[in-house]
Protein backbone atom coordinates (compact mmCIF):
# COMPACT_ATOMS: atom_id res chain seq x y z
CA UNK A 1 0.00 0.00 0.00
CA UNK A 2 1.56 3.31 -1.02
CA UNK A 3 1.12 6.39 1.11
CA UNK A 4 -1.05 8.94 -0.68
CA UNK A 5 0.20 12.49 -1.06
CA UNK A 6 -2.21 14.64 0.91
CA UNK A 7 -3.36 17.82 -0.70
CA UNK A 8 -3.39 20.89 1.55
CA UNK A 9 -1.95 24.38 1.73
CA UNK A 10 1.70 23.54 2.38
CA UNK A 11 2.69 27.20 2.58
CA UNK A 12 1.19 27.21 6.11
CA UNK A 13 3.56 24.55 7.46
CA UNK A 14 5.73 25.64 10.35
CA UNK A 15 4.58 29.27 10.34
CA UNK A 16 3.24 30.92 13.44
CA UNK A 17 -0.23 32.52 13.39
CA UNK A 18 -2.00 34.61 16.04
CA UNK A 19 -4.71 32.40 17.56
CA UNK A 20 -6.52 34.81 19.86
CA UNK A 21 -6.27 36.76 23.10
CA UNK A 22 -7.82 35.15 26.16
CA UNK A 23 -8.85 37.09 29.25
CA UNK A 24 -8.91 34.39 31.90
CA UNK A 25 -11.98 35.06 34.02
CA UNK A 26 -12.83 33.33 37.30
CA UNK A 27 -16.19 32.41 35.79
CA UNK A 28 -14.52 30.42 33.03
CA UNK A 29 -12.25 28.60 35.49
CA UNK A 30 -15.26 27.81 37.66
CA UNK A 31 -17.29 26.64 34.66
CA UNK A 32 -14.39 24.36 33.64
CA UNK A 33 -14.16 22.96 37.19
CA UNK A 34 -17.89 22.32 37.32
CA UNK A 35 -17.84 20.64 33.90
CA UNK A 36 -15.03 18.23 34.74
CA UNK A 37 -15.95 17.62 38.39
CA UNK A 38 -12.91 19.42 39.86
CA UNK A 39 -13.60 20.36 43.49
CA UNK A 40 -10.18 21.23 44.95
CA UNK A 41 -10.60 24.66 46.64
CA UNK A 42 -7.46 26.16 45.05
CA UNK A 43 -9.31 25.90 41.73
CA UNK A 44 -12.77 26.80 43.00
CA UNK A 45 -12.31 29.20 45.94
CA UNK A 46 -10.34 32.40 45.53
CA UNK A 47 -9.60 32.75 49.26
CA UNK A 48 -8.15 29.22 49.35
CA UNK A 49 -6.03 29.99 46.27
CA UNK A 50 -4.67 33.13 47.96
CA UNK A 51 -3.87 31.17 51.13
CA UNK A 52 -1.82 28.83 48.92
CA UNK A 53 0.20 31.78 47.66
CA UNK A 54 -1.56 32.52 44.38
CA UNK A 55 -2.70 35.95 43.24
CA UNK A 56 -6.20 34.68 42.40
CA UNK A 57 -8.06 31.55 41.38
CA UNK A 58 -5.76 29.02 39.70
CA UNK A 59 -6.76 27.14 36.56
CA UNK A 60 -6.57 23.33 36.96
CA UNK A 61 -4.07 21.44 34.80
CA UNK A 62 -5.76 20.90 31.45
CA UNK A 63 -7.53 24.26 31.41
CA UNK A 64 -5.14 25.28 28.59
CA UNK A 65 -6.81 22.54 26.50
CA UNK A 66 -10.10 24.42 26.73
CA UNK A 67 -8.42 27.61 25.50
CA UNK A 68 -6.69 25.64 22.78
CA UNK A 69 -10.05 24.35 21.56
CA UNK A 70 -11.37 27.91 21.56
CA UNK A 71 -8.40 29.35 19.66
CA UNK A 72 -8.48 30.29 15.98
CA UNK A 73 -6.61 28.39 13.28
CA UNK A 74 -6.04 29.07 9.61
CA UNK A 75 -7.85 26.82 7.14
CA UNK A 76 -5.31 24.44 5.62
CA UNK A 77 -7.69 23.42 2.78
CA UNK A 78 -7.08 19.72 3.30
CA UNK A 79 -8.66 17.75 0.47
CA UNK A 80 -9.74 14.70 2.42
CA UNK A 81 -13.22 13.86 3.57
CA UNK A 82 -14.37 11.42 6.21
CA UNK A 83 -14.99 11.13 9.92
CA UNK A 84 -13.03 13.67 11.95
CA UNK A 85 -11.71 12.52 15.32
CA UNK A 86 -9.51 13.96 18.00
CA UNK A 87 -6.61 11.53 17.94
CA UNK A 88 -3.91 12.63 20.36
CA UNK A 89 -3.09 15.58 22.59
CA UNK A 90 -0.26 16.73 24.82
CA UNK A 91 0.08 19.78 26.98
CA UNK A 92 3.00 21.21 28.87
CA UNK A 93 2.54 23.60 31.72
CA UNK A 94 5.37 26.00 32.61
CA UNK A 95 3.70 28.42 35.02
CA UNK A 96 0.26 28.61 36.65
CA UNK A 97 -2.61 30.22 34.73
CA UNK A 98 -4.57 32.46 37.10
CA UNK A 99 -7.78 34.46 36.92
CA UNK A 100 -6.99 37.94 35.64
CA UNK A 101 -4.29 36.72 33.24
CA UNK A 102 -4.39 37.89 29.65
CA UNK A 103 -2.99 35.17 27.42
CA UNK A 104 -1.82 35.60 23.89
CA UNK A 105 -2.18 32.42 21.81
CA UNK A 106 -0.11 31.55 18.78
CA UNK A 107 -0.51 28.47 16.66
CA UNK A 108 1.66 26.57 14.21
CA UNK A 109 0.88 23.76 11.78
CA UNK A 110 3.42 21.11 12.80
CA UNK A 111 2.67 18.23 10.49
CA UNK A 112 0.15 16.71 8.08
CA UNK A 113 0.55 13.06 7.24
CA UNK A 114 -1.26 9.98 5.99
CA UNK A 115 -1.65 7.12 8.44
CA UNK A 116 -2.42 3.61 7.26
CA UNK A 117 -5.39 1.84 8.88
CA UNK A 118 -7.77 -1.09 8.42
CA UNK A 119 -10.19 0.89 6.28
CA UNK A 120 -7.56 2.75 4.24
CA UNK A 121 -5.44 5.78 4.95
CA UNK A 122 -6.45 8.49 7.35
CA UNK A 123 -5.21 12.07 7.27
CA UNK A 124 -3.62 13.41 10.46
CA UNK A 125 -3.15 17.12 11.14
CA UNK A 126 -0.96 18.25 14.05
CA UNK A 127 -1.04 21.76 15.56
CA UNK A 128 0.98 23.36 18.32
CA UNK A 129 -0.50 26.28 20.24
CA UNK A 130 1.39 28.32 22.81
CA UNK A 131 0.06 30.67 25.48
CA UNK A 132 2.06 33.64 26.76
CA UNK A 133 0.84 35.76 29.65
CA UNK A 134 0.81 39.54 30.19
CA UNK A 135 4.31 39.36 31.70
CA UNK A 136 5.67 37.75 28.57
CA UNK A 137 6.10 34.31 30.19
CA UNK A 138 5.25 31.20 28.25
CA UNK A 139 2.67 29.47 30.49
CA UNK A 140 1.51 26.51 28.41
CA UNK A 141 1.99 24.72 25.15
CA UNK A 142 -0.57 22.36 23.63
CA UNK A 143 -0.04 19.94 20.77
CA UNK A 144 -3.06 18.28 19.27
CA UNK A 145 -3.56 15.86 16.48
CA UNK A 146 -6.82 15.40 14.57
CA UNK A 147 -7.47 12.45 12.37
CA UNK A 148 -9.87 12.18 9.45
CA UNK A 149 -10.80 8.57 8.76
CA UNK A 150 -12.43 7.51 5.51
CA UNK A 151 -16.12 6.65 5.94
CA UNK A 152 -16.83 2.93 5.70
CA UNK A 153 -18.17 1.96 2.27
CA UNK A 154 -21.79 0.75 2.03
CA UNK A 155 -22.11 -2.87 3.16
CA UNK A 156 -19.15 -2.51 5.53
CA UNK A 157 -15.45 -2.87 4.95
CA UNK B 1 -14.87 15.08 51.14
CA UNK B 2 -11.10 14.93 50.57
CA UNK B 3 -9.35 16.81 47.83
CA UNK B 4 -6.49 14.43 47.39
CA UNK B 5 -3.34 13.45 49.20
CA UNK B 6 -0.15 15.33 49.94
CA UNK B 7 2.91 13.48 48.73
CA UNK B 8 6.64 14.09 48.69
CA UNK B 9 9.13 12.79 46.17
CA UNK B 10 11.11 10.81 48.78
CA UNK B 11 8.06 8.73 49.69
CA UNK B 12 7.22 7.54 46.19
CA UNK B 13 8.47 4.25 44.76
CA UNK B 14 8.65 3.28 41.10
CA UNK B 15 5.81 0.81 40.48
CA UNK B 16 3.46 2.59 42.87
CA UNK B 17 -0.15 2.69 41.65
CA UNK B 18 -2.28 5.80 41.20
CA UNK B 19 -5.99 5.40 41.78
CA UNK B 20 -8.28 3.81 40.91
CA UNK B 21 -10.46 6.90 40.70
CA UNK B 22 -14.08 6.51 39.59
CA UNK B 23 -15.58 9.32 37.51
CA UNK B 24 -18.59 9.92 35.33
CA UNK B 25 -18.98 12.49 32.58
CA UNK B 26 -22.68 13.25 32.44
CA UNK B 27 -24.50 14.90 29.54
CA UNK B 28 -24.98 17.92 31.80
CA UNK B 29 -21.20 18.18 32.43
CA UNK B 30 -20.48 17.87 28.70
CA UNK B 31 -22.98 20.65 27.96
CA UNK B 32 -21.35 22.84 30.60
CA UNK B 33 -17.95 22.14 29.06
CA UNK B 34 -19.13 23.14 25.58
CA UNK B 35 -20.51 26.38 27.05
CA UNK B 36 -17.16 27.19 28.72
CA UNK B 37 -15.40 26.30 25.46
CA UNK B 38 -17.78 28.47 23.41
CA UNK B 39 -18.63 25.67 21.01
CA UNK B 40 -21.98 26.06 19.22
CA UNK B 41 -24.59 23.50 20.26
CA UNK B 42 -26.08 21.11 19.39
CA UNK B 43 -22.89 19.35 18.36
CA UNK B 44 -21.44 15.83 18.32
CA UNK B 45 -20.69 16.15 22.04
CA UNK B 46 -24.20 17.08 23.13
CA UNK B 47 -26.51 15.50 20.57
CA UNK B 48 -26.79 11.86 19.45
CA UNK B 49 -28.25 12.81 16.08
CA UNK B 50 -25.40 15.19 15.19
CA UNK B 51 -22.91 12.57 16.42
CA UNK B 52 -24.43 9.91 14.12
CA UNK B 53 -24.20 12.25 11.15
CA UNK B 54 -20.50 12.64 12.05
CA UNK B 55 -20.14 8.85 11.89
CA UNK B 56 -20.10 8.27 15.66
CA UNK B 57 -22.38 5.81 17.48
CA UNK B 58 -23.71 8.46 19.89
CA UNK B 59 -22.76 11.77 21.53
CA UNK B 60 -19.27 11.60 23.00
CA UNK B 61 -17.24 13.43 25.64
CA UNK B 62 -14.67 15.88 24.20
CA UNK B 63 -11.06 14.67 24.35
CA UNK B 64 -10.12 17.71 26.41
CA UNK B 65 -12.66 16.56 29.03
CA UNK B 66 -11.33 13.04 29.25
CA UNK B 67 -7.86 14.59 29.56
CA UNK B 68 -9.13 16.77 32.40
CA UNK B 69 -10.20 13.76 34.45
CA UNK B 70 -6.90 12.03 33.71
CA UNK B 71 -5.22 15.17 35.13
CA UNK B 72 -7.57 14.86 38.09
CA UNK B 73 -6.20 11.37 38.83
CA UNK B 74 -2.75 12.98 39.16
CA UNK B 75 -3.88 15.90 41.33
CA UNK B 76 -5.97 13.61 43.58
CA UNK B 77 -3.00 11.34 44.04
CA UNK B 78 -0.71 14.28 44.86
CA UNK B 79 -2.59 17.52 45.36
CA UNK B 80 0.68 19.34 46.07
CA UNK B 81 2.18 18.12 42.79
CA UNK B 82 2.32 19.98 39.50
CA UNK B 83 1.36 18.37 36.22
CA UNK B 84 4.24 19.46 34.00
CA UNK B 85 3.24 17.42 30.97
CA UNK B 86 0.34 15.18 30.01
CA UNK B 87 0.01 13.29 26.79
CA UNK B 88 -3.00 11.19 25.82
CA UNK B 89 -4.00 9.02 22.92
CA UNK B 90 -7.76 8.89 22.34
CA UNK B 91 -8.21 5.25 21.37
CA UNK B 92 -12.00 5.12 21.37
CA UNK B 93 -14.79 7.69 21.58
CA UNK B 94 -16.03 7.98 25.18
CA UNK B 95 -19.80 7.92 25.70
CA UNK B 96 -21.52 10.01 28.38
CA UNK B 97 -23.10 8.76 31.61
CA UNK B 98 -21.01 5.67 32.19
CA UNK B 99 -18.81 4.71 35.10
CA UNK B 100 -15.24 5.53 34.10
CA UNK B 101 -12.20 4.28 35.93
CA UNK B 102 -8.82 6.00 36.04
CA UNK B 103 -5.67 4.13 36.91
CA UNK B 104 -1.98 4.92 36.76
CA UNK B 105 1.48 3.77 37.72
CA UNK B 106 4.77 5.48 38.51
CA UNK B 107 7.21 4.34 35.83
CA UNK B 108 10.29 6.39 36.63
CA UNK B 109 11.70 8.89 39.08
CA UNK B 110 14.34 11.44 38.25
CA UNK B 111 15.74 14.80 39.26
CA UNK B 112 15.92 17.37 36.45
CA UNK B 113 17.48 20.75 37.22
CA UNK B 114 16.75 20.31 40.91
CA UNK B 115 13.13 19.25 40.32
CA UNK B 116 11.79 15.88 41.40
CA UNK B 117 9.96 14.48 38.40
CA UNK B 118 7.83 11.36 38.20
CA UNK B 119 6.98 9.74 34.91
CA UNK B 120 3.56 8.08 35.18
CA UNK B 121 1.45 5.94 32.89
CA UNK B 122 -2.24 6.79 32.98
CA UNK B 123 -5.28 4.99 31.58
CA UNK B 124 -8.96 5.73 31.36
CA UNK B 125 -11.14 2.62 31.23
CA UNK B 126 -14.79 2.52 30.32
CA UNK B 127 -17.36 0.40 32.14
CA UNK B 128 -16.61 -2.82 30.19
CA UNK B 129 -12.95 -2.50 31.22
CA UNK B 130 -11.64 -1.42 27.82
CA UNK B 131 -8.94 1.27 27.89
CA UNK B 132 -10.36 4.17 25.86
CA UNK B 133 -7.74 6.81 26.63
CA UNK B 134 -4.11 6.01 27.40
CA UNK B 135 -1.23 8.31 28.13
CA UNK B 136 1.72 9.39 30.18
CA UNK B 137 2.46 12.29 32.47
CA UNK B 138 5.33 14.13 34.07
CA UNK B 139 4.46 15.14 37.59
CA UNK B 140 6.65 17.40 39.72
CA UNK B 141 6.57 16.65 43.44
CA UNK B 142 8.05 18.75 46.22
CA UNK B 143 10.72 17.07 48.31
CA UNK B 144 10.53 16.80 52.08
CA UNK B 145 13.98 18.37 52.21
CA UNK B 146 12.74 21.50 50.45
CA UNK B 147 9.27 21.63 52.00
CA UNK B 148 8.31 24.65 54.06
CA UNK B 149 6.24 23.73 57.11
CA UNK B 150 2.68 24.97 56.82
Amino acid sequence: MTTPDLEYDRSLLDKEFPAGTFHVESERILAYCEAVGETDPIYTDEAAARRSGFRSLVAPPGFCNLLERASARPNIHLKFSGIGLHHWQAFESFAPIQAGDVLEAKTRLVNVYARPGRTGHSAVVVWETTFTNQEGSLVASVQSSFLTRPRPTAGGA
Amino acid sequence: MGHGDVRYAEDVQVGEKLGPLEKMLTTEMVTRFCQAWGNAMPNRFTDDEVARKDGLPAAIAPGAMTMAIVANLLTMWARNGQVRRLETLFRRPVRHNQQLRLVGEVRAKRVVEGEDQLECDVDLQQEDGETVVTGSAVLILPSRAGATPS
